[in-house]
C-alpha cells in the first residue's frame, strides 16, 4: 500500500512538472492550481477504488433514506397502490438527474419483485428514454420483463410548472402510496412534497439543489441531503468500485478541510506580518 | 378552563383549507386595499450596494443585462428589471440585453418596451436586445472569448455588425458592468463561475428570495457586488431609484414591488402566528398527555 | 451489446476526458470543441429529442380519448393546447404590420393623426417627423394578430396614401415580437398560469411551517426561532418591531432554556419578569427609545444570520454537493458507473 502511495505521489508531481514546463506552449497559462486539484482528486479517487477492488473493507454509515426505499415500496404493495418516481426536472446533462436514474433502477427492481405499479413522469425527452432503458433493464434483471411497459415512463412537459401541475394531477387522481423525488428540483419541490403529504404517501426525497433541501426535509419522511444522494448507487449496489469512490470523496473532503485551516492560519500570519508569503495568491487565476 | 384548553389543542390541528383561506385573504386584502396597510421601506445594505455600484458608472458606460427568469418568477424579478433599467437610462448608460432562458426574451421585450415609453430612448442608440441563446454556461464562456461566436444577430434578426452600439464590443471584457436577473440555473452562479470572476468584471445580481442562501457566499467574497434579494430587494431598489429620479426632477409611476410588500408583510405575520398557535397547541397536548399518564 | 453498451460507453469516456482535460490544453481546436461545439451538439440533440417526448405525450392523450379512459375529456384540452401552440409557432405567424410610402401632398399631418390615434401616441408631431424623415417605407409601430384587423387601418389611410402594404414579421421573430399571437399567448395564458402555480408555494409554505415547526428539541427550536426572525426581518414590518419587544422575546427565550433546570415555577416567573423589567428600565435609561442598538433590531439579526451562519452552511453544502458531483462524474467518465445506460 505504501508503494502505491509513493507511485501516485510520483505521478502527481511528474504531471505538475510537465504542466509547469508546458505552460503557454501546450497547456493553458494560469491554470496550474486547477490542474493540480483535478489530478489530486482523480488520483485520490482512483487509489481508493483500487484499494476497494483489492478487497479492503470500507465502512459506509447507514443512510435512513436509502434503507426506507424498500419499506416504502413494500407499503405501496400492501395497500395495493402505485409508486410514483419523479427524477427531477433537469436534463441528462445534470449529474443529479443521472443519480436520480440510478436510484430509479433500484426502485424499479423492487417494484418488479413486488409486482407494484410504477409511474415515472419526466420533464425531458432524453431523460424519458434513459429512464425507460433503466426500468426495462431492472425488470429484466429480476426476471419480470412481462410487467414492464413503456407507458410506465411518460413525458409531461418541459415547462417547470406545467410539469408540476401534471405530476400533482397524477398524485391527486391515482393517490400513490409511495412518492420518490430524486433529482434536480427548483421551486416545485414544496408543491410536490406538500401534495404528496396531503394524500398520505410515504415520501423519500434526494437532491443536490441546496435551496430545496429544507423544503424536502420539512415535508418528506426521509431526505437524502447533499452527498448522501450521490452515494446512493454505491450504497445500494455494494460494488467495491463505487464504495471505494465514496471513501475517496471523503478523503478529498479531508484534504479540503486541512487546506482551509492551513490557509486560514498562514494568511493570518501574513496579515500579522510574521511571514512574507500570502498563500491566497496560490489560489488566484 | 377546559374550554380554553380544548381551543388551544384544536388550534394545532386546523384543516389546511382554513390555513389556505386565511393566507389567501392576508395577501388579497392588502393588494386590493393598499391604503389600509402602508409600510415604509427601509433600504438594506445589499440593495444599497447595488445602487451605489451602478451610480458610480459614468454616462455612456456599457452594461450587459441578462434576463434569466421566466413567467413564474416575473412578479418577483420583473420589478427589479424595470427599476434597474430606469436607473440606467436616467444615467445615460447603454444597456445590452441578453437572455440565458428562452422565456427571458419575452421578459426583456416587455421590460424594454415599458421603460422606453417612460424615457426618450431609442433602439440601437440607448439599448440593444440580443435575445436568447441556448447553452447556459457555454454561452457565457463564448461571450468571454468572442461575442460573435454566440450572437450574430439581435432579437429582431438585424446583423449585429450593423448595430452602432455593437461597434467595439468584442467580448465580455468590453463591458463596464454585468447584471444577471436570475431565477435559477443558468443564472448568477454560472455568470460568476464562468464569466465575470475569471474576467474580473464587476457583477451584481437580482434573484428570487429562495436563491439568496446559495448566492450569499459569493456576495460575502465580493465576487458579486451586492444582491437584490427577491421582492423586498426589488422594493428597496425601487425606492432608491425613485428618490434618485426625484432629485433629477423625473417623476414616474411607482414600482410594483413596493405596493406588494404590505401583502408580503401581512402574510409573513400570519404564518408566524400559525406557527405560534401550532406550538401552543403542541405544548397543551403534551401537558394533557403527561397529566393523563 | 456493441450498439447498446460498448459504443455509448466509448462515446461517454472519450467525450468526458476531452471535455475535462480540454480546459487545460492551449489548442484552439480543442478549446473550441470544449467551449462551443460539444454544447452545440448537446443542444441540437436535445432539440430533436423534444419530438420524442411530444409525440409520446400526444400518443398517450389520443389513446386516452379514443379508449374513453377516466378523465379523457381533459386530454382533449391537452391535445388542443399542444396543437394550437404548434399552429401559432409554425403555421400562422399572427404578426402583421403596415408599411406606407408616398403620402399624398399636404396630407402628412392627417396621416400622422390617424397613425398616432391607432398606436396611442399622444404627440402626432413625432409621427409626422418620422414620416417626413423616412426615406423608404415607413413601418407603423403596431402589430396585428389577424390580417383583417390591419385592414381597418389600411382603409382609414387609403384616401391619403398611395402605397400601403400589409407585411408580416419574419419567421422566428414573430414568436417574440410584441403584439404577435405567440406573444399574446405567452402573456395572457402561460404567464398567469405559471405565476399561479408559483403562488401556490405561499399556501404550501404556510401549511408546511404550521405542521413542521414544533419545539421538539434544541435543533427544531433553533430552526423555528431563526425561521421566524428571517420571515419578520425580510419584510418592512420587521423594522417596526420595537427594541423592547425584541428584549422581551430574548428574555422569554432565556426563560425557556432555563425552565428544565428550575424546579420552582415562582423562580422561573421571577427571572422572566425581573429580566423583562430590568431590560426595559435599562433601555430607557440608555436612551434606546431614540437610538436602539443593532442587536435588538430584527432586520439586523436577520442580516447577520444571512451573512454568517447561512453563508457558512451554504458553503459547506456547496462543497459537499460539489464533491458528490465530482465523484459521480469521475465514475461516469471512467465507465465505472453505467446505470444510466441501463446496466
Amino acid at each position: 500500500m505504501k508503494n502505491k502511495i509513493v507511485i501516485y505521489i510520483f505521478i502527481f508531481i511528474s504531471l505538475l512538472i510537465l504542466y509547469h514546463f508546458g505552460e503557454g506552449i501546450v497547456f493553458v497559462e494560469g491554470s496550474l492550481f486547477t490542474f493540480s486539484s483535478v489530478i489530486l482528486v482523480s488520483l485520490t479517487l482512483y487509489y481508493f477504488i483500487d484499494q476497494a477492488r483489492k478487497g479492503e473493507e470500507i465502512y459506509l454509515r447507514p443512510i435512513a433514506g436509502l434503507k426506507a426505499i424498500e419499506e416504502a415500496v413494500g407499503r405501496a404493495t400492501e395497500m395495493g397502490k402505485s409508486v410514483l418516481f419523479v427524477p427531477g426536472i433537469s436534463d441528462l446533462d445534470q449529474v443529479e438527474t443521472v443519480s436520480g436514474l440510478i436510484l430509479l433502477g433500484n426502485v424499479a427492481e423492487i417494484t418488479a419483485k413486488y409486482e407494484t405499479d410504477l409511474n415515472v413522469p419526466v420533464a425531458r425527452s432524453i431523460v424519458m428514454e434513459a429512464a425507460r432503458e433503466t426500468c426495462k433493464e431492472s425488470y429484466l434483471k429480476v426476471g419480470r420483463p412481462d410487467l414492464y411497459s413503456d407507458e410506465m415512463v411518460n413525458y409531461i412537459s418541459d415547462d417547470q410548472f406545467a410539469y408540476t401541475a401534471g405530476v400533482n394531477g397524477i398524485m391527486m387522481r391515482e393517490k400513490p402510496a409511495a412518492c420518490f423525488y430524486q433529482g434536480k428540483f427548483y421551486a416545485e419541490s414544496l408543491i410536490l412534497a406538500e401534495t404528496g403529504n396531503s394524500i398520505g404517501a410515504i415520501q423519500v426525497a434526494g437532491t443536490g439543489s441546496a435551496a430545496q433541501i429544507p423544503f424536502f426535509v420539512t415535508a418528506c419522511d426521509y431526505t437524502l441531503i447533499g452527498e448522501e444522494f450521490f452515494t446512493a448507487s454505491a450504497y445500494l449496489s455494494n460494488k467495491p468500485d463505487l464504495i471505494g469512490c465514496i471513501k475517496g470523496q471523503d478523503i478529498v473532503k479531508l484534504f479540503a478541510m486541512v487546506t482551509m485551516v492551513v490557509s486560514l492560519i498562514l494568511h493570518g500570519f501574513f496579515q500579522a506580518g510574521w511571514i512574507r508569503f500570502d498563500i491566497i495568491t496560490l489560489f488566484g487565476n | 378552563m377546559n374550554r380554553i384548553k380544548n381551543i388551544l389543542v384544536s388550534l394545532g390541528s386546523l384543516d389546511r383549507r382554513v390555513i389556505f383561506i386565511i393566507v389567501g385573504l392576508s395577501v388579497l386584502i392588502p393588494l386590493l386595499k393598499p391604503d389600509w396597510v402602508s409600510l415604509p421601506i427601509k433600504n438594506k445594505a445589499h440593495s444599497q450596494r447595488v445602487f451605489d455600484e451602478l451610480n458610480l458608472l459614468e454616462p455612456n458606460s456599457k452594461v450587459l443585462l441578462s434576463f434569466d427568469y421566466g413567467p413564474s418568477t416575473m412578479p418577483e424579478i420583473h420589478p427589479m428589471a424595470i427599476a434597474l433599467l430606469r436607473h440606467m437610462f436616467a444615467k445615460n448608460i447603454k444597456v445590452y440585453g441578453i437572455a440565458l432562458w428562452d422565456t427571458g426574451n419575452f421578459m426583456s421585450t416587455d421590460a424594454f418596451s415599458q421603460v422606453s415609453k417612460e424615457f426618450e430612448i431609442a433602439y440601437d442608440k440607448d439599448y440593444v436586445n440580443l435575445g436568447y441563446k441556448p447553452g447556459g454556461e457555454a454561452v457565457i464562456q463564448g461571450l468571454t472569448s468572442d461575442f460573435r461566436t454566440k450572437y450574430k444577430s439581435d432579437l429582431s434578426g438585424n446583423n449585429i455588425d450593423h448595430l452602432l452600439l455593437m461597434k467595439n464590443v468584442n467580448n465580455l471584457e468590453d463591458f463596464d458592468f454585468v447584471i444577471s436577473l436570475s431565477a435559477g440555473d443558468p443564472g448568477s452562479k454560472q455568470w460568476v463561475q464562468f464569466g465575470t470572476d475569471p474576467s474580473n468584471i464587476p457583477f451584481t445580481t437580482g434573484c428570487t428570495s429562495i436563491q439568496v442562501t446559495d448566492i450569499i457566499p459569493y456576495v460575502e467574497n465580493n465576487q458579486i457586488l451586492g444582491i437584490l434579494e427577491g421582492m423586498p430587494g426589488a422594493a428597496e431598489y425601487e425606492s432608491l431609484v425613485e428618490t434618485e429620479l426625484h432629485t433629477m426632477g423625473v417623476s414616474l409611476t411607482p414600482g410594483k414591488a413596493s405596493s406588494m410588500m404590505s401583502a408580503q408583510s401581512i402574510a409573513h405575520i400570519v404564518i408566524v402566528l400559525f406557527i405560534i398557535f401550532g406550538n401552543i397547541s403542541y405544548f397543551s397536548r403534551r401537558r394533557e398527555d403527561r397529566n393523563n399518564s | 451489446m456493441l450498439l447498446k453498451r460498448h459504443i455509448p460507453l466509448l462515446i461517454v469516456i472519450v467525450v468526458g476526458l476531452i471535455t475535462l482535460f480540454g480546459h487545460f490544453i492551449a489548442h484552439e481546436g480543442v478549446n473550441n470543441f470544449v467551449k462551443n461545439v460539444s454544447t452545440e451538439w448537446f443542444d441540437i440533440i436535445a432539440s430533436f429529442a423534444i419530438f420524442l417526448g411530444a409525440l409520446n405525450m400526444m400518443k398517450l392523450h389520443i389513446k386516452k380519448i379514443f379508449n374513453k379512459r377516466r378523465n379523457w375529456q381533459y386530454s382533449i384540452l391537452a391535445v388542443f393546447g399542444f396543437s394550437f401552440a404548434i399552429f401559432a409557432g409554425f403555421l400562422y405567424r399572427g404578426a402583421y404590420y403596415l408599411s406606407i410610402s408616398d403620402v399624398n401632398a399636404g396630407k402628412t399631418s392627417i396621416v400622422s393623426n390617424i397613425i398616432a390615434e391607432e398606436i396611442n401616441e399622444s404627440n402626432p408631431l413625432i409621427i409626422q417627423h418620422k414620416l417626413i424623415s423616412s426615406k423608404n417605407d415607413y413601418k407603423i409601430d403596431k402589430i396585428y394578430i389577424t390580417k383583417e384587423s390591419s385592414i381597418l387601418l389600411k382603409d382609414k389611410l387609403d384616401p391619403f396614401v398611395e402605397n400601403i402594404k400589409i407585411k408580416s414579421i419574419d419567421w422566428g421573430s414573430h414568436v417574440q415580437t410584441e403584439g404577435s399571437l405567440f406573444y399574446w399567448m405567452f402573456f395572457q395564458i402561460l404567464n398567469p398560469l405559471s405565476a399561479t402555480m408559483f403562488a401556490l408555494l405561499a399556501f404550501f409554505v404556510a401549511s408546511a411551517s404550521y405542521r413542521a415547526f414544533r419545539i421538539r428539541n434544541f435543533e427544531a427550536t433553533l430552526l423555528l426561532v431563526s425561521g421566524i426572525i428571517l420571515m419578520l426581518g425580510r419584510v418592512p414590518i420587521g423594522d417596526l418591531i420595537p427594541w423592547w419587544m425584541v428584549s422581551i422575546m430574548i428574555v422569554f427565550g432565556i426563560g425557556a432554556i432555563s425552565a428544565p433546570f428550575l424546579n420552582e415555577r415562582k423562580t422561573l416567573f421571577g427571572i422572566v419578569g425581573g429580566g423583562i423589567l430590568a431590560f426595559i428600565v435599562f433601555g430607557i435609561l440608555m436612551g434606546w427609545n431614540q437610538n436602539p442598538p443593532e442587536l435588538l433590531s430584527i432586520p439586523s439579526i436577520q442580516s447577520w444570520i444571512f451573512d454568517y451562519p447561512t453563508a457558512a452552511g451554504s458553503r459547506a453544502l456547496m462543497i459537499g454537493i460539489g464533491l458528490g458531483v465530482i465523484g459521480t462524474s469521475f465514475r461516469i467518465i471512467l465507465g465505472i458507473e453505467r446505470s444510466f445506460l441501463g446496466e
